[in-house]
This record gives C-alpha cells, structure tokens and sequence, in this order.
C-alpha cells in the first residue's frame, strides 16, 4: 500500500520553484525583482520572511533570470549559510575570495546570498557590513532572515528590504493537489486543511508532511496525516514539562539535553514553544501568570548570553512547585 | 590534561601507526618511486573508515623523515583560488632536483562541496598534474561521483578498520603511559565499542580516565566532593565560599558539578531556589567569558556556592553520593552518535540550500519517516551512507511514535 516512487527526490527539492513566475504569494517581491531584471539597477537586498515563504528559491530565481541558466556554473551566484560557517572571519575570507576578481561575462559584478543571516551575531553583523562596502562594487548581497528585527539597522538601511508573507491557505492547498496530482497521490479536501493546520503558512512544511503521509499510504486522508504528525512530533517539549510537574526533574532533563543536543532546538524555540504550551496546562490561571513571568526571565536572560541549557534546568525546577488543577 | 590523548600519542614514527601494515608498505613504495624521481603516480588516495591512521601515516613519515607536511582540510574553504594559492606554490616551490622533503596532504576530500567550494576538484586535478611534490589525498569514500576524475590520477590506498584486539593493545598500553588503573573489562569494553577506529577509543579512554573513579583523577575528584559536601551541607555563606577557593578547579568547571549534583542533594522546593541563584550565576559567567571581565567573578563565586548552600532548607533523608557531572557523561556517551547526526543533517542541508541547523530542525524529522518507508531513492539524492541511513531508519524505530500533540485539544 505505501507509494512505491515519486520519493526518490524531496519534494521540497522536486518542486521547488525556478523562475520567478512560479513563486506564489509574493506578488509584491516578485514584481520588484522582475523591474529590477529589466533595469539591471541591482541592489543589496534583504529578504525577510518567515520559514517556507521561498527565500532562498526566490534568490536563485532571481540570479537565473538576471544571468541565465548557468549561473551557478558560471560561479556568478554563490550562496553561503550564516549558520554554518564558522565565525564571521571564514564567511569574509569566502566574500573575499569571492568577490574579489571580476566576472567574465560582462554583468561587472556576481551575487552572493548569505542565507541565514539572522543567525549572525551583532558584532559579526558590523563586521559583514564593512565586508559589503568594501566588496560593493564588484559583488551585491542578499541577505535571507526570518527575522528582519535581528538584522542591525546599518545593514537593513543600505539594503532594499523585501517583505515575504506567510503563504495562505489556499495557495498551500493548490499547491499540495498539484503535487498530489503528479505524484498519483489521493488527497482529501479535510486532509489538505489538516496539513495546513499543521503548517500554516510554511510551504517547505506542508509539502514535508505531505510527502512523509504519502510515504504511509498513497490514499492520503486525516487519519494519515495524524499517523505520520504521531511520528514527526513527538510532543516532547509537552512530556518535559509534564515530568518537571512531576517532580521528575532529572528526567526532564535528560530530555532537555535530548532536545537541545540532538533535534537541535535552539534555547528559544523551547522557550517559545512552551510559551505555547502554557495556556493548555492544567493550572490555575494565577500559576498561569507566574508560569509566564518565569519564562519570561528565562527568555530575557538567555538573550542576554546565559547558557539555553542551564536557564532552562532553573525553569523546569520552577515547574515542580506549581499545584496542579483537575478540569 | 588539556591534550587530546589522539594529538598527544599521535605515531612520530611510521613503525608505530598501528595496523594497516599493507596500506603501509604500498605508501612507502609509492613515496620510494618520488623519491627516485620518477613517481608512479603523482597522488595517491588514501581511503578507509575513521581513525585508522590515514593522516596520522603521513605525519609519521614526514616527522620521520623530516619532511615537511602541507596540510588543507575540510575546514579551509577550497575555492580554487585558495587551493592554488596554498597548496600551487608549495607544489612548484620545490627544488628542481627530486621534490623531496616536502608533501601536501589534502584531508577530508569527500568533504568538497561541489557547489560551495567552486572548482576545487578541477584545481586539484591540475594541481596533481603539474605538481613537483607528493600531494595526499585522503578520503572516507573514494566512490564519492565527484572524486572520479581524482581517483584516476590517485593511487589507491585501501586502510581498513584496526582489529579489536590490536585496539585493546594499543590502549592499554596507552593507559600504562598515563599512569592509569584500569580493568581489562574496561579495555575490553573501549576496544568493542570503538569498531575498529583508534581515534575513538582513545577518546573513550581519556573520557574514561576523566570519569572513571579508579583512576589517577581519584585524588582530585576526592576534593571536589569535599568542596561539593561544603556547598551542599554548610550551610554558611563563608564556608561555601571558600570551598571555591580551596579547590582547584576553574569556576564554570565546578558550576557544572553544583548543577549537575544539585537534583540528588536538594528536595524539589529547594532545589527551585538553588537552581535560581545557578541560572544567575551562569549569567554573570558567560559574560566573564564573553568580555573577559573578570571581575564579575565576584557575583558568579558566591551565587553559585552560597546561593546553593542557603537554598538548603531541608535535612537531606539520607546519604546520597555525589556523581560525575551527568552533563559530561551525557555528552561524551553521545559524541560519536551527535558526530554522525551532525553529518547527516549536513549532507541534507547542502542538497537543500539549507544550514546543517535548519536541516535538522525542519527537515530530519520528516526525512526520518520518508526513509522508513521507502527510501532508497531519497538516501540516494542525499548522499548517505548505508551506516547513515540504517542510523535513521533505526531512529525512527527505536523511538516508536507517541500521540500526536501538536494541537490544543
């Protein structure tokens, strides 16, 4: 019963938007970058938006149309992730070596995407900013962040800020029959509105889920998407605190370090994802409050360089005094 | 100890690297025929899993000879300008007669990334064909598609995986280096875990050594627990203080032994309050390290020990011992496990325009159930290898799924 093809490729990577024309939802960004095509006037830009609003597929197309086809090969477009190189020196030394000579094929500069680039910190983000001036005759930039408030303001202020929106749901269902259609899947309506309800706007995650409900059945209905949703998540930031609730405190934490080390959730997503739990907790509302002006704290001080791990443990601890309420 | 004990016992010799004595000779001989002038081939690939002494081979032999070794890894961006610039002049810098005393080594070449080192193999490949002295290749996967227009310039050199048996000597004549006590079970132990990769034992053992109370750490470790017993029975602002300073033993290294033993020591409601005074003095302490003032020192210091020690409102029940720091365990016990995953999610990343960190997030998961159930294709397109794929596919099953709760009910 489980599809036999169609899953030699990722999805995300299968239909992946080329050109511009095929980017959904930013009509605004897409109609900029088309004039931007024409005139050959090419700025820095900065695109923000949240996960799997096409970011990085919009770059690429862009950089296509702008040099053709082979702009990859012909070494005019580079991109390089902000969270996986190490330090701000290795990504300048990149740019350097990059952007140093110019290019063959008389466009007089190339483009590099720095992707990620949220992930920066403050100081490394000055120090790219002297890279961009220094590099901006013969190299422009874009910069991808999901947050654009993470991203210094000498930077965003020498850059054309173009906003991507979180995909809505009907772009998200066109999108996931279409792919059903090619891949010979059978999707239903009610399923198409429960990947969304998963996913929402995130493109990216609704074709993952899609695709990994099509690796159980080809006949891709609610119950299916549950299924393979009880396999992706786990809800595990929920068992943790509920075993901090228990008193079970080293198990809590052997799961914090389980998730920290291991899924690589960031000190903030578990902040923020248990910011979300708190409202469905078995509390009264006063604890609620309390609950929420301790991760609060927790927040604060890991923004400000305390160790995600360790500012955690003293949120968990917190939870074991909380009195719980039956509903 | 801030050595590596793999930096530390690294072979200076190339009689001491440890197995492989096939891969040996054919290095030698193929290292003879430059010495002669006249080289078989300009490059040879040496090939095989982890830690079997690839790259130790050939500093070996260069510290033996007194050669100098030229070496670029995975960690250096390969562009082909860098590559050109480091290794092109090393390459033709030789003397003319014979380019002996100098060798290139290139690390972890399946590593290239075809799109984001642009060109490197192609420099490579024309490096090889005009090079005046020896350039190593090593590589996990000589198979890798990318590698074909090397592997023919390359000679092959096949290193295989050490036996166990020869692990356990080395190790344990390693251990007897390091003045420690150890059990033969434990060797045993080491040399079975490793699979054959030296490297990782060795690491094991030097994990073992730091963690293991029957060894020479055992005096130190003696004090740690009297200062902890301080901290956790005193009671006394002064006397948990001081039993900092009579330690010797850097602040954050003993706030990891506070944090780690304070959930055995404490009862839950005072464990809130220690755990309070932690998370403030972590703060203070990243940013002695972040801006190097250390003169907040004197917030971490008593938070950290006085605020532990007036947290204790309850008599403890009963004894209980103090532990290692689960922390490092934790982290040592799963090092080669994150090693792998870290490498998996890589792969993903590179073929999705994506950070290893984000593949993680919010592609693993998903991939983990493609894979269970139909994914050759998909391993494929990833580039993983059978050990990669088995590893996720036995994820997935190991960690049956539990209810999804994703949702607000």
């Amino acid at each position: 019963m489980a599809v036999s093809d169609g899953s030699t490729l990722p999805w995300v990577e299968k239909y992946r938007p080329r050109r511009l024309d095929d980017i959904v939802n930013q009509e605004d960004v897409v109609t900029a970058l088309k004039n931007i095509v024409q005139t050959k006037n090419i700025p820095h830009m900065l695109f923000t938006g949240p996960p799997g609003t096409g970011k990085t597929a919009t770059a690429h197309a862009f950089a296509q149309e702008l040099f053709g086809p082979r702009y990859l090969e012909d070494g005019l477009f580079v991109e390089i992730n902000a969270s996986d190189e190490r330090g701000i020196e290795t990504i300048r030394e990149r740019v350097k070596t990059f952007a140093r000579s110019v290019p063959f094929g008389g466009y007089g500069f190339r483009i590099l995407l720095l992707d990620e680039s949220d992930q920066l910190t403050d100081a490394a983000q000055h120090a790219f900013r002297r890279t961009m001036e220094q590099f901006s005759t013969t190299c422009r930039f874009i910069l991808a962040a999901n947050y654009s408030n993470r991203i210094i303001e000498p930077i965003q202020s020498r850059c054309a800020v173009l906003r991507f929106k979180p995909l809505s749901a009907e772009m998200v269902s066109e999108m996931l029959k279409r792919i059903a259609e090619s891949e010979g899947l059978k999707l239903d309506d009610e399923a198409v509105s429960r990947i969304y309800e998963y996913s929402l706007g995130d493109m990216r995650k609704a074709i993952n889920i899609l695709q990994s409900a099509a690796s159980l059945s080809s006949k891709v209905d609610p119950v299916v998407v549950e299924k393979a949703m009880g396999y992706v998540n786990r809800g595990e930031i929920r068992r943790m605190i509920e075993l901090a609730f228990d008193g079970k405190f080293s198990e809590a934490r052997d799961l914090l370090r389980q998730l920290i080390y291991f899924q690589g959730y960031q000190g903030q997503d578990i902040v923020l994802a248990i910011s979300r739990e708190i409202p469905n907790l078995f509390v009264s509302d006063e604890v609620k409050v309390r609950l929420v002006e301790a991760l609060g704290e927790t927040d604060y001080r890991i923004a400000e360089g305390g160790t995600p791990e360790v500012q955690l443990l003293s949120f968990l601890a917190k939870l074991a005094l909380v009195k719980r309420v039956s509903v | 100890m801030t050595y590596l004990w793999t930096e530390k016992h690294r072979p200076s010799k190339v009689s001491q690297v440890v197995g492989n004595k096939e891969a040996v000779t054919e290095f030698l001989a193929w290292i003879e025929t430059w010495r002669k002038g006249r080289p078989s081939k300009k490059a040879a690939l040496l090939y095989g899993p982890p830690g079997v002494g690839k790259t130790s081979l050939v500093h070996a032999f260069g510290k033996e000879n007194g050669w100098e070794v030229i070496e670029l890894n995975a960690s250096d961006f390969r562009t082909r300008e860098v590559i050109e610039r480091v290794v092109g002049a090393a390459s033709t810098l030789g003397s003319i007669t014979g380019a002996v005393g100098r060798i290139i080594l290139v690390d972890e070449v399946d590593g290239i990334d075809v799109r984001a080192d642009t060109g490197a193999v192609q420099a490579l490949t024309r490096l090889i064909g005009e090079t005046r002295v020896p350039i190593v290749l090593v590589a996990n996967d000589p198979w890798d598609p990318k590698l074909a227009a090397l592997r023919e310039m390359c000679q092959l050199i096949q290193f295989r995986r050490i036996p166990k048996p020869t692990v356990a000597s080395v190790i344990k004549k390693i251990a007897a280096s390091e003045g420690l006590k150890i059990s033969e079970d434990k060797i045993k132990e080491i040399a079975e875990k490793s699979g054959g990769d030296l490297r990782s034992a060795l690491n094991d053992l030097q994990l073992a050594a730091a963690g293991d109370l029957e060894v020479a750490e055992r005096d130190r470790e003696k004090e740690v627990f009297a200062a902890l017993t301080t901290v956790f029975h005193s009671g006394k602002y002064s006397e948990a203080v001081a039993a900092l300073q009579n330690l010797d033993l850097e602040p954050a290294e003993f706030f990891t032994w506070v944090l780690d033993n304070a959930p055995d020591q404490l009862t839950v409601e005072d464990l809130a309050s220690a755990m309070e005074f932690l998370s403030k003095a972590d703060l203070f302490l990243q940013r002695v390290n972040l801006k190097q003032s250390w003169g907040l020192l004197r917030y971490t210091v008593p938070l950290m020990t006085a605020g532990v020690a007036v947290s204790k409102k309850a008599k403890p029940k009963q004894f209980v011992r103090y532990s290692y720091p689960s922390r490092i365990r934790f982290l040592s016990s799963t090092r080669a496990e994150r090693e792998l995953l870290e490498g998996i999610c890589l792969k993903i990343g590179r073929a999705l325009h994506m950070s290893s960190r984000k593949a993680r997030t919010e592609m693993l998961p998903f991939v983990k159930l493609m894979l269970t159930h139909n994914g050759r294709g998909l391993a494929e397109f990833f580039n993983l290898t059978q050990r990669e794929l088995e590893y996720l596919k036995g994820e997935s099953v190991s960690r049956p799924a539990r209810k999804a709760r994703g949702r607000s009910p």
